[in-house]
């Protein structure tokens, strides 16, 4: 003998009251399924509304007269015996305060992470993003954008060189060419053009550095690009490159580290970021392949492919150009340059340029053969490494490249 | 005055209009004896006779096409469409006719055009819809929308008065929903409103979801975290600058609706922000809205609706974000 | 004028059948080809859809439909129309063809799921060759024509009826669907189920003139009907079928009836109709009347009708205990799974953010 409380359900597509006009049973009295039990008015009609259940009146909820809201509960009926009513699901479409229809229901959201506003910045959200895998602080910054608007440069010009940061703004020039009397034109800096700019010369102001030169035999690295393309795997030699640089950098890992003026320290780093000195039509670019120590020869060629790609396109993420901890330039890839002294690129300690690989008259086992050969250039940081841990690391890279092996 | 709700506040406001301006005609479908069927012109054709509130025959075109007739020859017609669902056939007569004569002849139609809309009340099929992004799409269409019962009256005097047709689109689901309202008060078409001010997030709302969002502004308030809810009260013409004076404060948005985000109305909203406050967004608009699909039987509707808990995600994230 | 179509006697075999305001000639009648358990049955069908539409309307009042269209009082169409046809052929229904639907075949219960808010659409209806309901109004109609030039192109036998209301007769989609009919002389039978309310709007303010004489505008035949005559229902049904089968063409049966509740279980219908009027029709109730037709053939007899009274109840209580104990489908199924044939990808991952935001996922 259970009591099953009957709650006004909605009895016209949204309503939420009804007005009780008047009962058509009374307490103790029995009912059947479907018995009129009284007569209600809501804001669309006057509706009669039938016991859900069989058994005997309980409790009538509500005076004639009284106002219902849709959920409330209507009449107490004990159920004539344990039947099928007590699986009767409870009001469907009530929509009155908090009638559920349905037991489904979203999750709760979670406990919400809060962060402050971080004032009147302005500044596009892309530079908003950059800074933040630089680490700018931009309400550190004064904009040189119209309106103050801190621009994707300054932001580059305050991650070279936080000191600078302030005195940006002022410095900023017109962004036209303003041509002059004399023939000589000007050209305004902005951009990457002034990024470039300032972290050059970060580097040979701040950089004691030195170039050693070496020349290595390509021919197994050619033949491995050989087999490798009649296999259908044509390869550029920046792969074999970057992966014998990561090999002897793993051998000589104080060569990717960089130097910490403020506390007179050496900052040893994990992984292996390998940037690339890329050529675009807006200047020098250095996207930065992640974690090149875990990667094998395919998956470096395909993401340095990428990397450059994107660099041309302009379609990379800023944090895809950041965090390098050694730097690969290919300077023979686009003319016959045999080599150069690059110059670092801070904060790291060390940076590779390769020649143009070409036949090359070279002695081997005392006789002079045409063999394919390239220079290698490293510029090292003397704070950190003197020169012979940089002639150890060269002659490292070396063997690497000259035992490569299809 | 005691508190009346919606539904009781657009009859007034029927009632007032009918009262003030003779040209001011209702009809439709069921306005008449009945009284609509959801009580909207209750007794009206009752005070004000068989010739200006009258049923038509169950044709929606021709309802909305002899407005036009009617407005050309100097009446400011108010035509009910009885069901968000049954607009459909009145689509052409409203696109090609209602929005576009006076750019053809230089008539203006003083036609408003009221219909029930959205989800949340149980309904079968084609009873729940939310179709006023087709209409706030349309050139030469105002379109509103009320969540409160003082917005209610005013906004419908406010559209009656309008030289040029309105869509008035009413939230069924608030019919019921009750408070004093001013009859004096003016509310002028194209101005959006602060429901609640706030610092954090700005989370903008019209019609049905008004109420929802103030319901989450409170229980963030709980949390320490202040959103500031606008009701837009008009999609077209947008009162962008209600919105971007809230937007300079918070530089975070969510806009919400009961119709799908896919083409909503939200991504009006949301292209309008990010084009006007690129520099100081710190978070991503985000839109909330009905699922991608078509609105579902009544039991899922409230899965398929955004809700409380689904606009407070969205803040969240938009605070997260930056 | 020689190009007009006229609508002759000789296109009209339903003429011969009615008198002239519409009832069934007693010759007619002798004539059915009816035994006495067909006879019987026609009794049943009314009694059990009479039944469950009580049930229905009971559920709602209850909680556990959303909402409920009666058609008490029309029960005498929806059986007659529906015995009259082949099981092949297709209905095209408005919304409160809920009794033409039982005598179908379609399970009452899960008809029910549409009213409790589980589904748009419970049955195949490819299987019962029965089009899903159709709410906006009129809008079936041209799907009915459209279905029927099919069986035209295809040479099939089958015959389409499309039903719909007074209402209905003012929208222009079914304006358009009857000039297609004519047009491409497609095998439809259009039945106007005239039931003198559309909602609150009268028969009077719905058209100034006849339904079934707007037929001859669009050139073919119609005739106006006593719709509470389940025989009448069913002769003219069964002729005008015979005749769209034999590639006459369409036509119109405008079968006069009463909506004796409200439109629906939202509606409040004393607002805005005379009891009057339900009293007169109260005489023309349509079971009421064939009962006593057949208990004066001497076809039915008390014990026969207690026994249909008996099952019509163990009937409706089954659909209340089916329909009651029914589960819910799971959301991401009855939300997304119908609206494509091959999902998009982007629609698929929708329904899985969807699907892993629920409890439980």
């Amino acid at each position: 003998m259970a009591d099953q409380t009957f709650r006004l359900p909605d009895l016209g597509e949204g309503l939420t009251e009804a007005q009780l006009v008047a009962w058509r049973v009374e307490e103790g009295g029995r009912v059947d399924v479907n018995t009129p039990l009284c007569e209600v008015e809501t804001a669309k009609a006057v509706v009669v509304i039938p016991s859900p259940w069989a058994g005997t009146i309980h409790k009538l909820h509500a005076r004639p007269g009284a106002s219902v809201a849709v959920g409330e509960p209507l009449v107490t009926i004990t159920a004539a015996e344990a039947t099928q009513a007590e699986a009767t699901p409870g009001t469907l479409v009530g929509y009155g305060p908090g009638a559920p229809e349905s037991g489904i229901r979203r999750k709760a959201r979670t406990a919400p992470a809060v962060t402050e506003s971080s004032g009147d910045v302005r500044a596009a959200p892309f530079v908003r993003q950059l800074a933040k895998d630089m680490g700018v602080d931009l309400t550190q910054l004064t904009g040189s954008g119209p309106g103050g608007r801190i621009t994707r440069a300054d932001v580059e010009a305050a991650a070279a060189s936080p000191a600078a940061a302030s005195s940006l703004a002022a410095a900023s020039s017109p962004t036209t060419a303003a041509p002059s009397t004399d023939g000589e034109r000007r050209i305004s800096v902005v951009g990457i053009r002034k990024a470039i700019a300032r972290q050059m010369v970060r580097s040979v102001s701040t950089i004691p550095q030195f170039t050693e030169f070496a020349v290595f035999d390509a021919t197994n690295l050619m033949a491995a690009r050989e087999e490798g393309k009649a296999s259908g795997r044509s390869m550029t030699p920046l792969p074999y490159f970057i992966a014998a640089v990561v090999k002897a950098v793993r051998a000589y890992p104080l060569m990717n580290s960089s130097w910490d003026e403020s506390r007179d320290e050496i900052i040893v780093k994990q992984p292996v970021n390998v940037g690339i000195a890329v050529n675009t039509s807006q200047g020098l670019l250095v996207p930065v392949l992640r974690g090149a120590d875990q990667l094998e020869l395919t998956a470096i060629a395909e993401k340095s492919a990428k990397l450059i790609e994107g660099a041309r396109a302009g379609t990379l993420l800023p944090g895809e150009m950041s965090g390098g901890t050694i730097t690969v330039t290919n300077v023979g890839a686009s003319g016959p340059v045999e080599t150069g002294t690059p110059i670092i690129n801070p904060p790291e300690c060390c940076v590779v340029a390769f020649g143009a690989i070409k036949p090359r008259p070279m002695v081997v086992q005392g006789q002079v053969v045409a063999r394919s050969g390239a220079w290698i250039s490293i510029s090292v940081d003397h704070r950190i490494v003197d020169g012979a841990l940089a002639t150890e690391f060269l002659t490292a890279l070396v063997s690497e490249l000259e035992s490569i092996s299809a | 005055m005691e508190p009346v709700t919606m539904a009781k506040a657009i009859n007034l406001s029927l009632r007032d209009a009918l009262t003030r301006d003779e040209n001011v005609l209702i009809f439709g479908e069921d306005v008449g004896a009945l009284g609509g069927v959801f009580r909207i012109t209750d007794g009206l054709q009752k005070a004000f006779g068989e010739e200006r509130v009258f049923d038509t025959p169950l044709a929606e075109s021709s309802i909305v096409g002899i407005a036009v007739g009617l407005a050309l020859r100097g009446f400011k017609p108010v035509p009910e469409i009885q069901f968000d669902g049954f607009i459909y056939p009145a689509f052409e007569q409203i696109v090609s006719h209602v929005a576009k004569y006076r750019n053809r002849s230089g008539v203006p139609l003083p036609i408003t055009i009221r219909v029930p809309f959205g989800g949340h009340i149980g309904a079968v099929e084609h009873h729940s819809e939310s179709p006023e992004a087709y209409f706030a799409h349309t050139a030469g269409l105002k379109v509103v929308t009320p969540s409160t019962p003082a917005d209610a009256y005013a906004l419908l005097q406010a559209a009656i008065d309008d030289p040029d047709p309105v869509i008035f689109f009413e939230p069924k689901a608030r019919y019921y929903l009750k408070e004093e309202i001013d009859t004096a008060a003016r509310v002028p078409i194209g101005k959006a409103r602060v429901a609640q001010e706030g610092s954090g997030v700005t989370v903008i709302a019209y019609g049905p979801t008004v109420s929802i969002a103030l319901q989450a502004a409170k229980t963030a308030a709980a949390e320490k975290i202040s959103l500031e809810v606008i009701d837009l009260r008009s999609l077209s013409p947008l009162d962008m600058d209600t919105v971007m004076a809230s937007v300079r404060k918070t530089h975070r948005a969510v806009v919400v609706h009961e119709a799908p985000v896919f083409c909503g109305f939200g991504a009006e909203v949301a292209a309008r922000i990010s084009h006007d406050a690129f520099d100081l967004l710190e978070a991503p608009v985000a839109r909330l809205g009905g699922l991608n699909a078509p609105y579902p039987p009544a039991r899922y509707e409230k899965l398929y609706l955004p809700d409380v808990d689904r606009i407070l995600q969205a803040a969240d994230a938009a605070l997260a974000y930056g | 004028m020689a190009d007009v179509v006229r609508v002759v006697a000789a296109d009209d075999p339903l003429r011969a059948l009615f008198s002239p305001a519409g009832e069934l000639t007693a010759e007619a009648r002798s004539r059915l080809g009816l035994d006495a358990a067909a006879l019987r049955e026609l009794y049943r069908n009314m009694v059990l859809i009479r039944r469950a539409d009580q049930e229905a309307l009971n559920l709602q009042r209850q909680g556990e439909l959303g909402l409920w269209g009666q058609f008490l009082g029309q029960e005498a169409i929806h059986v007659g129309a529906m015995t009259a046809l082949r099981a092949t052929d297709w209905v095209f229904p408005s919304y409160r063809e809920f009794g033409m639907a039982m005598v179908r075949g379609i399970d009452p219960a899960e008809m029910l799921t549409l009213f409790r808010g589980l589904s748009h659409g419970p049955w195949d209806p490819r299987r019962y060759h029965f089009a899903p309901l159709a709410i906006p109004v009129a809008t079936q109609v041209p799907h009915a024509v459209g279905f029927a030039m099919g069986c035209r192109l295809k040479h099939g036998d089958e015959v389409v009826l499309s039903t719909f209301g007074d209402g209905a007769t003012s929208e222009g989609d079914w304006h358009e669907a009857m000039n297609f009919a004519g047009v491409f002389k497609t095998p439809v039978v259009f039945l106007c189920q005239n039931n003198y309310w559309a909602i609150s709007v009268p028969l009077s303010k719905q058209t100034a003139g006849s339904i079934a004489d707007r037929a001859l505008g669009y050139g073919f035949p119609g005739i106006r009907i006593d719709g509470n005559d389940v025989l009448g229902v069913y002769a003219a049904v069964a002729a005008a079928a015979d005749r769209a089968r034999q590639g006459d063409g369409p036509y119109l049966i405008e079968a006069v009836t009463y909506r004796m509740g409200a439109h629906t279980s939202s509606d409040d219908p004393t607002r805005y109709r005379p009891e009057s009027e339900l009293e007169a029709w109260n005489a023309k109730d349509p079971i009421a009347r064939y009962r006593a037709w057949l208990e004066q053939q001497g076809i039915i007899d008390e014990g026969t009708v207690a026994a249909i009274a008996d099952a019509a109840e163990s009937a409706a209580q089954a659909m209340r205990a089916r329909l009651t104990a029914m589960p819910t489908p799971p959301p991401g199924e009855a939300i997304f799974g119908r609206v494509y044939s091959n999902p998009p990808e982007s629609f698929l991952r929708e329904r899985e953010e969807f699907e892993s935001s629920l409890e439980g996922s």
